[in-house]
């Protein structure tokens, strides 16, 4: 089993924040905002000296909850810092960008980071759609068809144009390529019918998050069917569950973690904009409709001592068939890094080194 | 609308469907494939669009369309092949340059490069004509090799991938389809500028 960290940037309000998505940027401390910065290298080479394998950062906007809106810059950032680790790049959110720019940008990082780069694509979460005034309705179309250019500019050999629905290009011939050929280790991130099929059909890996294994289990079942109707197997490591874990000495205080936290997301949309989203935001696990999740706290699968959460990761390789996990170890959020800093503890000495050979 | 009509070569029949007015486009077309698609009706809102049949095993098949469209009063034109029509518009390109203002090929995969005749495969380099290469993104692998492999022997030959079709372009992808041809044989290497505009409100 491979073990990625997901780095959200601590940031610590020295102040009460507002509540309400997107958060009032007038509500930012810079001090504050630069000392999650610093002590995010810190931590992560901690991180890396405990033996994680891949960090990982992702895209949102908009809140100081995960404060990288610019992944591609967070990653190249950690790439710079870290000696060792993977650069596990979650996520530019595909339809609100400009496909060729993230290829282009993606090439010169794998290049820069001596092919160190991991590299996810996805469509986002329903209330990213808001940030750059992108049609919730047209995400999915934009995120098959901006994928689709992405794996095809690194890998013509000759200037191409692409005559596309969203999309239109005269030219396309991006300089430099990936080092890693013909492009760094790539996954379709989401659960959805249309996610796992893209990712059968080129080859990729899969990425399933949150969910309880059971249902992620539908949609890696359902990838690995997509991927034998095109006529290969996906090896473990090409699927990967980003899941939040809360180890601590002993079940009880586990479960008191738990309990502690908010029972919704911190930050939430107004009611009338939640309600518009949820009619335009579509979405299925494997084909089965489900909910955008869009006001409620992602759930925590692996919770428990350090036993308890071994057999879990063994749970869910056997469900999930997960080969990689990306995990938080303490929800982002936190108004104080002692739980992340003893979690990171407890995972490095008595969970990491039992999980290898799942 | 398009009306069918007809012209002799050689005691020979060749059938022809046209619409529109202005620069002509020329499509050559099989027999088969002599009913239209909506991106015909399209292009023939800007265009004078000609699709002429070549049949299968028409020797010379260059030589033949370029007579026909004589007698028809074209005396330039863009040209516009699909697949088995390919090598007819080539040697016709090859044979009166000045004659073919642009040549577009729709997913040229049924006579690949090396497949066909030697002699114009031997002559592709000497193509000066701006060419555009239409492939679709469902099309299979050794059809897409065979569009890169006439890009490279086409000097200045562009390349584009039209998503979500597979070798019938103009059928599945209509508009955009039309779209991109439309833009080829009005500005040819040119249409490489945007001219879209991203102004909201002035």
């Amino acid at each position: 089993m491979k073990v990625s960290f997901f780095e959200t940037v601590r940031y610590l309000p020295p102040q009460a924040l507002p509540s309400e998505w997107p958060v009032a940027s007038g509500a930012y401390d810079p001090e504050a905002g630069a000392r999650a910065y610093r002590d995010m290298l810190d931590r992560l080479a901690y991180v890396e000296s405990i033996g994680f394998d891949w960090v990982s950062v992702s895209e949102h906007h908009y809140s100081p909850r995960i404060l990288t809106p610019s992944p591609i810059v967070s990653a190249a950032f950690l790439a710079a810092h870290l000696k060792r680790a993977t650069i596990a790049l979650l996520g530019p959110i595909v339809p609100h960008s400009n496909p060729v720019r993230v290829a282009e940008e993606l090439a010169m990082l794998d290049t820069m980071a001596q092919g160190r780069l991991v590299v996810g694509l996805l469509r986002g979460t329903t209330n990213e759609a808001l940030t750059y005034d992108l049609n919730p309705a047209e995400a999915r179309e934009r995120t098959d068809e901006g994928m689709e250019i992405i794996l095809r500019a690194w890998t013509e050999p000759q200037p191409f144009g692409w005559q596309g629905r969203h999309f239109q290009y005269r030219t396309i011939s991006v300089w430099p390529r990936p080092l890693q050929q013909p492009h760094p280790p790539t996954f379709a991130l989401g659960t959805s019918r249309e996610s796992c099929e893209f990712a059968a059909r080129h080859r990729l890996g899969c990425g399933v998050s949150y969910g309880p294994f059971e249902v992620m289990a539908k949609a890696t079942r359902y990838y690995r069917e997509q991927c034998a109707r095109h006529g290969w197997e996906p090896k473990p490591e090409q699927i990967l569950y980003r899941a939040n874990m809360l180890v601590a000495e002993t079940d009880e205080a586990a479960h008191a973690l738990l309990r502690a936290q908010p029972g919704q997301a911190p930050f939430t949309m107004r009611a009338g904009v939640r309600d518009a989203m949820q009619t335009l935001d579509s979405r299925n696990v494997a084909g089965e409709a489900r909910s955008p999740v869009v006001s409620g706290a992602l759930p925590t699968t692996f919770i428990g001592s350090p036993d308890t959460v071994v057999e879990q990761v063994r749970r869910c390789r056997d469900l999930v068939g997960a080969g990689v996990l990306d995990l938080s170890l303490h929800p982002p959020g936190s108004t104080t890094l002692d739980p992340l800093t003893r979690a990171l503890d407890l995972f490095g000495n008595k969970v990491l080194p039992r999980i290898r050979d799942i | 609308m398009f009306s069918d009509r007809h012209v002799e070569i050689d005691g020979r029949r060749l059938r022809y469907r046209e619409a529109g007015q202005g620069l002509a486009l020329v499509h050559l077309v099989n027999a088969d494939a002599l009913a239209l698609t909506p991106a015909h009706g399209l292009l023939a809102r800007t265009f004078r669009v000609v699709a002429l049949e070549i049949p299968d095993g028409t020797r010379d098949g260059g030589a033949v369309a370029a007579r026909a469209l004589t007698q028809l009063g074209l005396e330039a034109f863009n040209l516009m092949a699909s697949a088995t029509t390919a090598p007819a518009a080539l040697a016709l390109a090859l044979q009166a340059p000045a004659r073919v203002r642009s040549i577009v090929l729709e997913s040229p995969a049924a006579v690949a490069p090396g497949v066909g005749d030697p002699a114009l495969q031997a002559r592709l380099a000497e193509i000066t004509t701006p060419t555009l290469i239409l492939m679709g993104t469902l099309d299979d692998a050794t059809a897409t090799g065979v569009g890169r492999a006439y890009q490279a022997r086409i000097v200045g030959c562009h390349l584009a991938f039209v998503y979500a079709a597979g070798a019938a372009i103009a059928a599945e992808r209509a508009e955009a389809f039309a779209e991109i041809v439309a833009d080829f044989c009005e500005r040819r290497e040119a249409f490489v500028i945007s001219r879209a505009t991203t102004l909201i409100n002035p």
